[in-house]
């Protein structure tokens, strides 16, 4: 007996029911038939005190030890709800067996063996034990073990079946299908022509290091990733707004792989990269959609929230550990160790992100330039200080957005005073203090804010001055319609440049706006120095400006002068705005979030207890609490993620790069390693790769150059009859699977085809659309195409819903949801889409064009055709059958029909 | 009635036969007890071709018919005696309610006077008269309830069963399991309003993850199937001729990779492409109609330009059905020209005003489009479903003539195969504002429609992200009631 050991407590002892004379009995009597042995209703198991305290699917505390009334089966057996109350369909417990469990589950002493036991109980899922380097099964070259390797792993599996390789594949087949996997593009003639004449054995290596080094290798492989983060540049739902600065997220993807940055940083730069020196990552966080309609209803609000927070959640765990983590927002997760709180601590990492644009700091050269501006502003309006007619030379104040440039100086308070508006008592959404660039008077930042007076509204709140957002709907209004003075103190003193303040920045507003006022700065709040003010501005609703200048009576030299200097100012205004304007991205923004409660079925609204920030608690541990500073929870988690000892990371990257080889990958659910994932088909391997991956420093373009240099990979993709009966799908890799390119391939082999593919990189995206700006936007499918469509698809701008009239029934994802594995489907609208759109008609009459320019005969014409689409010599008969087509039905339907070739967009 | 284990074991207690009804349900799939997935067996060289259902049906496909904007229950088949004669009053406990756009006013009576159709008696407005007629056909279901208030979302759910974007529509989970009967034409249309596309635009007929050969094709009577003519330069031979050597040169191809079935299947889409541009213009070519038929539909209507226009959409929904497509889903209503309550249901402000333009518009096309599938015998075995994305309120909005949003309780009808009509299933309270009778969810909904097709709605899966995916996500109980 317990109690026995336990004397010393009596009063506690006192209490302490017996489990197996006293709880069981009532258990078995009630509960045990459904949550019992053989049957566990709900996964949840009472005939042990171990499965008792680990609960069910609903993620519910079943036993809080010591605290019955915090006790989910407590709250259910006493229910008076007939619906909910357990046993179903029968009478209640008595008051007398209600009293005894509650008293067993009151004592905290009996469970400290359950609580123990339940601690130790380790996960035995494959995914989830360390990563071991097997031993490499058949060495059967010395010289370059590695790829041996890989080539000794799928052999020994073939073994196995009865099977073999296939022989190595020609090298045209090869250097196509590397180009086309690598980079989604052919390759030239001349890189065709120079392979095939190279006898070298390296001559392969070479041309995988060259394909690896190209700038198009990035490109190829980002889409992959942005599939893999939902990334998309409009905001989804009803109104699918544009985001014209989500594109340096893309950008920086991009440049992530091109320069091979090491993958443990590259996950942690995009949860933390704001603590890292690397601002555009975060973009990850806030790649997804996000509804913008924010109705009155305040339980919409709360549903919005939660779902912006499930999508981030949702989308770490899919991209970086393979586990489906949304699963658990309403109850525990049904195959995974991943319980409902983990959900909740997960959350309670991400919950001070908000979908928003983030300014960044300035490059050195951006900054220089701005500083200059600032000097040519300055010196203009100096030289036209004498004409002025009116007092004030600076742009009218408007409602929009307002920038007050000072010299900088050292503050800890700021002032801003009104005395007039345009109409009513005063209203401003945000005011930003910039020191170095950053927005310090964030209450994130630790700024805090009074004023003369509020005026009392649900949208409009002293605290929406400094929260970061914009808008009507996070303003404040000074109560008195003569003016007010709202002040803002910052956490210490800064170097304070500018100011920038608006009445309502998204421009649906313009009343109340301040058209008089003064901002003061001070070091103690008590001596005040005017650092701005409207003095200097052009009045509020004046005309035209050169009406604020007399220049009469000047020399036409002097009035040329001075007219040179007017016109400068607004050329320098908007050259500043655009520099600051690059300084600005779609990458969220942060702030200390208020506590994280787990929710009753993920409703909003059934708040239960407080959940700390943290990682799964099956795999992990962060030393954080409900107090740790927001960043630091990020940062933890990424730390965590991209561990060594984290045994999915590696695994889960290893095999997203054998599926884009290979178009399946070793596991085929690329994000859920979980337990309803499938099984790896080569777990050596994959643990092997995963291994190599973090031994060679996280380094993809080694694991890139390791497959590449295989046996397996350079093996031909010609059908065999006895393997293809034993193993259909190719599965264990007796050839390369051949299979169709995706849209964005299909596209750009097109435009090279044509000649027309501008390489340009980088910056903001062409659009496939005519946009009807609504409040609700409307896409249209272009009808006319010009050189700025002529870029490669990733640069396609990224509208959520609306895919790309042409290319996106290619099974192109349009960022809704992750997209782990590309379906790969095939319509008869693909069929018409490549038939019959314009913009195919047209790159078909460019392919003509360019043909009919680069060679003189027919049969040269054709030959070159042949070239540029499927990269290799046409045989005699295809030359004879082409020439007797064309002379038919001409150039155009010979060009059209190259373009709708199985061999033109099959990767062979 | 919602059909669960309880209810079933209550059934038994009170002395029905027990076997007698499990046979019953049995048939009819309902006591199912393997709920493994069950998804359909695709050949990828044949998409699109029939697939059997998983319990024999009816109805063999469907025709939805949506009214975007969230057309009001309460002013056209939500019949409230209680609503009338309070009309003006303040709606009891209803002080602090705060819908989408903020407070209410008062207890509103609807602008049109119910009364009763059909054989059945049942009251419905004025301003759908002619639907009104066909009441002994209807079946419906008042007491719907959604998830959401925002109309994105709102239209998501009803779509695909989940508010957030990139989840499969309804008739894309249909094309997918059942495949169609029509090999020339695609297995599911979706037909957009004259005046654009709804609030969640393409999400209405998306594939969400499953694979892009399900997704509905749009194209309506005035906007015909983008891509689908050939060039305009090229002649009628010369197309031919190029697709066919097309061909030939994917033949030769396929010869160095005998037995590759998605080479194989390419060719076949470039024949099914072929087919389609013969099929396609001939379907939507509704010069071939009587006289008579544009005119019970409307469509030769010279004062009402819109009201034609949709017309000619019901018939187009109408000859669809008549090929033996899946899944045809009509939309009536736009957000694109005009918003708002303007081009589509959302009567927040001026609801009168609005309604009375759009009620005639809608009211004697569909009615028309109901009678023609009847006197064709197409109900026989056709599903129709008319439903909005949820309802509004009895009040009108503080300070406004209209109506808000109103998720907590709204009606859809069913007509057709399968379906028992006259009926009425569910009710909303006195006023018309929450459901508080036999309460659906459109999960129930959708369980429902697959049920109607022979579809499990528990064992319809696809494996997405980790989860067997359904319409009904983990929810949804076949309303049985509905049932013929």
């Amino acid at each position: 007996m317990l109690s026995m050991f336990l004397g010393l407590q009596s009063s506690v002892v006192a209490q302490m029911v017996d489990w197996t004379r006293e709880v069981l009995p009532i258990l078995q009597t009630h509960c045990i038939a459904c949550h019992g042995p053989d049957t566990q209703e709900s996964k949840l198991r009472l005939d042990t005190m171990t499965e008792a305290l680990r609960g069910g699917d609903s993620g519910e505390p079943v036993i809080v030890p010591g605290d019955s009334y915090r006790s989910y089966l407590v709250e259910r057996i006493s229910s008076t709800d007939p619906k909910l109350r357990m046993p179903p369909d029968s009478d209640p417990l008595s008051e007398k067996e209600q009293s005894l469990l509650k008293a067993w589950i009151d004592a905290p002493l009996l469970w400290t063996e359950a609580k123990d036991a339940l601690s130790k109980t380790a996960t035995t899922h494959w995914s989830f034990q360390p990563v071991v380097r097997p031993r490499v099964l058949d060495p059967i070259d010395t010289k370059s073990i590695d790829t041996k390797s890989i080539d000794a792993f799928i052999a020994a599996k073939l073994r196995e079946t009865g099977l073999t390789m296939s022989q190595q594949a020609e090298k045209r087949r090869l250097i196509r299908r590397l180009f086309l996997v690598m980079h989604g593009l052919p390759p030239t003639q001349q890189q065709i022509d120079h392979f095939l004449a190279d006898p070298r054995p390296e001559a392969w290596n070479d041309l995988v290091d060259l394909v690896l080094n190209s700038p198009r290798y990035g490109e190829r492989w980002a889409m992959h990733w942005l599939d893999i983060v939902r990334f998309g540049e409009t905001d989804g739902f009803e109104t699918n707004r544009e985001r014209p600065n989500a594109f340096p997220f893309r950008d920086w993807v991009i440049a992530a792989f091109n320069s091979d940055k090491p993958y443990d940083q590259f996950v942690k730069q995009q949860i933390a990269g704001d603590a890292l020196g690397e601002p555009i990552g975060t973009g990850f966080l806030v790649a997804g959609p996000n509804d913008i309609v924010k109705g009155q209803d305040p339980l919409l609000g709360l549903m919005q929230r939660q779902d912006e927070l499930t999508d981030m959640v949702n989308t770490t765990g899919t991209a970086f550990l393979g586990l489906t983590t949304g699963c658990a927002r309403c109850h525990n997760h049904k195959f995974d160790p991943i319980s409902q709180s983990d959900f909740y601590a997960l959350q309670a990492v991400f919950s001070g992100v908000e979908h928003a644009v983030r300014e960044l700091p300035l490059s050195q050269d951006a900054s220089r330039r701005r500083t200059e501006i600032d000097a040519e502003i300055e010196s203009a309006r100096k030289d036209l200080l004498p004409y002025t007619r009116q007092r004030g030379t600076r742009v009218a104040v408007n409602a929009k957005e307002n920038l007050e440039d000072f010299p900088s100086t050292e503050a800890k308070f700021i002032r801003f005073t009104i005395s007039a508006t345009n109409a009513a008592e005063p209203c401003i959404d945000e005011l930003q203090v910039f020191s170095d660039n950053q927005n310090v008077a964030l209450a994130s930042n630790g700024a805090s804010v009074r004023s003369s007076g509020d005026f009392e509204h649900p949208l409009h709140k002293l605290e929406h001055i400094n929260d970061g957002q914009f808008g009507n709907a996070r303003s404040w209004i000074s109560n008195v319609r003569s003016g007010g003075w709202v002040e803002i103190q910052l956490p210490k003193t800064y170097r304070v440049e500018r100011i920038v303040w608006s009445r309502d920045r998204p421009g649906n507003f313009s009343d109340r706006l301040a058209t008089d006022y003064r901002i003061e700065t001070s070091l103690d709040g008590d001596n005040w120095k005017q650092v701005a003010s409207s003095s200097d501005r052009i009045p509020f609703g004046d005309g035209k400006k050169e009406m604020q200048y007399d220049f009469s009576g000047l020399s036409e030299a002097e009035l040329k002068a001075a007219k040179s200097s007017l016109e400068r100012i607004p050329l320098l205004e908007k050259e500043k705005a655009a520099i600051l304007q690059n300084a600005r991205a779609y990458v969220g923004s942060f702030k200390q979030p208020k506590p994280t409660y787990r929710l009753h079925r993920g409703d909003p609204t059934s708040s239960r207890e407080q959940v700390a920030p943290g990682a799964i608690a099956s795999l992990g541990q962060l030393q954080l609490d409900s107090t740790s500073p927001e960043q630091q929870r990020r940062l933890a988690i990424a730390n965590w993620i991209a561990s060594s000892d984290n045994p999915l990371t590696a695994r889960v990257m290893v095999n997203r790069l054998w599926q884009f080889h290979f178009g399946i990958g070793i596991v085929d659910t690329p994000s859920d390693f979980g337990a309803n994932g499938t099984l790896p088909s080569h777990p050596e391997l994959l643990d092997w790769l995963a291994s190599e991956f973090m031994e060679c420093g996280w380094s993809l373009k080694h694991m890139h150059r390791l497959i590449l240099t295989s046996m397996t990979w350079q093996q031909d993709s010609r059908p065999r009859n006895e393997a293809i009966q034993k193993d259909s799908t190719s599965r264990l890799l007796w050839r390369f699977p051949p299979r169709r390119l995706e849209a964005e391939g299909i596209r750009d082999c097109i435009l090279t085809a044509s000649g027309k593919l501008d390489l340009r990189t980088g910056g903001p995206g062409f659009s496939a659309f005519e946009v009807e700006l609504e409040n609700v936007r409307h896409y249209f499918p272009k009808k006319d195409y010009g050189p700025a469509d002529w870029r490669r698809m990733v640069y396609m701008t990224k509208v959520r819903q609306e895919k790309d009239s042409i290319f996106g029934v290619f099974d192109c994802p349009d960022g809704s949801q992750v997209t782990p594995k590309r379906s790969r489907s095939t319509t008869p609208l693909q069929a018409l889409n490549l038939l019959n759109s314009r913009f195919v008609m047209q790159q078909a009459d460019f392919l003509v064009e360019r043909i009919e320019r680069e060679r003189g005969s027919m049969d040269e014409r054709i030959r070159l055709a042949y070239e540029l689409c499927f990269g290799r010599t046409v045989t005699d008969s295809e030359l004879a059958e082409a020439i007797a087509f064309v002379a038919e039905y001409g150039w155009q339907s010979f060009a059209r029909a190259m373009l709708n070739t199985n061999e033109f967009i099959f990767i062979p | 009635m919602q059909f669960d284990r309880r209810m079933f074991l209550g059934y038994t207690a009170n002395g029905l036969s027990g076997i007698a009804l499990a046979a019953l349900l049995h048939r009819e799939g309902l006591l199912a007890t393997d709920k493994s997935p069950q998804p359909p067996q695709i050949d990828p060289a044949a998409p699109f071709a029939a697939r059997p259902p998983h319990f024999e049906s009816k109805a063999k496909n469907v025709l939805m018919i949506f009214c975007s904007g969230a057309c009001s229950q309460i002013d056209t088949f939500d019949y409230k005696p209680e609503l009338i004669q309070r009309h003006g009053e303040p709606m009891p406990g209803g002080g602090d309610v705060v819908t989408f756009q903020g407070k209410q006013g008062n207890l509103t009576k609807s602008p049109w006077e119910f009364k009763p159709r059909g054989q059945c008696g049942k009251m419905i407005s004025e301003l759908v008269p002619m639907i009104g007629e066909l009441a002994d056909d209807l079946c419906f279901i008042h007491s719907l309830t959604g998830k959401t208030n925002t109309h994105g979302p709102g239209e998501n759910f009803m779509s695909t069963g989940f508010t957030l974007d990139g989840f499969p529509s309804v008739g894309a989970w249909v094309a997918w399991a059942l495949g169609t009967e029509s090999q020339d034409l695609p297995s599911y249309v979706a037909i957009p309003d004259p005046r654009g596309t709804p609030q969640a635009s393409v999400n209405n007929w998306g594939c969400g993850f499953l694979p892009a050969a399900y997704q509905g094709t749009d194209f309506n009577a005035s906007n015909p199937l983008r891509n689908l003519v050939r060039p305009p330069n090229v002649l009628p031979a010369t197309d031919e001729a190029t697709r066919d050597f097309v061909q030939r040169m994917n033949r030769r191809h396929l010869a160095e990779f005998p037995g590759d079935s998605e080479l194989a299947a390419r060719i076949s889409s470039y024949e099914l492409a072929a087919r389609m541009q013969l099929s396609v213009p001939e379907v939507t070519d509704l010069s071939t109609e009587t006289a008579a038929t544009l005119k019970m539909y409307g469509a030769d209507d010279s004062e009402n330009k819109l009201k034609a226009s949709y017309a000619r959409n019901c018939i187009l929904a109408r000859r669809l059905v008549e090929k033996g497509v899946r899944f045809v889903q009509l939309f009536n209503g736009a957000y694109q020209t005009g918003g708002e309550g303007v081009s589509n249901w959302d009567g927040h402000k001026q609801l009168q005003e609005q309604y009375s333009k759009h009620g005639p518009v809608f009211d004697q096309p569909t009615a028309a489009l109901l009678r023609d599938l009847k006197q064709r015998g197409l109900l026989k075995d056709t599903l129709v479903v008319w439903c909005t994305e949820f309802g509004r309120m009895p009040t009108f909005q503080a300070g406004a003539s209209g109506r808000d949003h109103n998720p907590a309780g709204f009606t859809a009808w069913l007509a057709g195969a399968g379906v028992k009509a006259p009926f009425t299933y569910g009710a909303t309270d006195e006023f018309g504002y929450k459901a508080i009778e036999n309460i659906a969810t459109v999960y129930d909904f959708h369980a429902t429609i697959l049920h109607l097709l022979g579809i499990d709605h528990e064992r319809l899966t696809y494996y997405h992200n980790g989860i067997q995916r359904r319409l009904t996500d983990v929810h949804g109980q076949v309303l049985v009631d509905v049932l013929a």
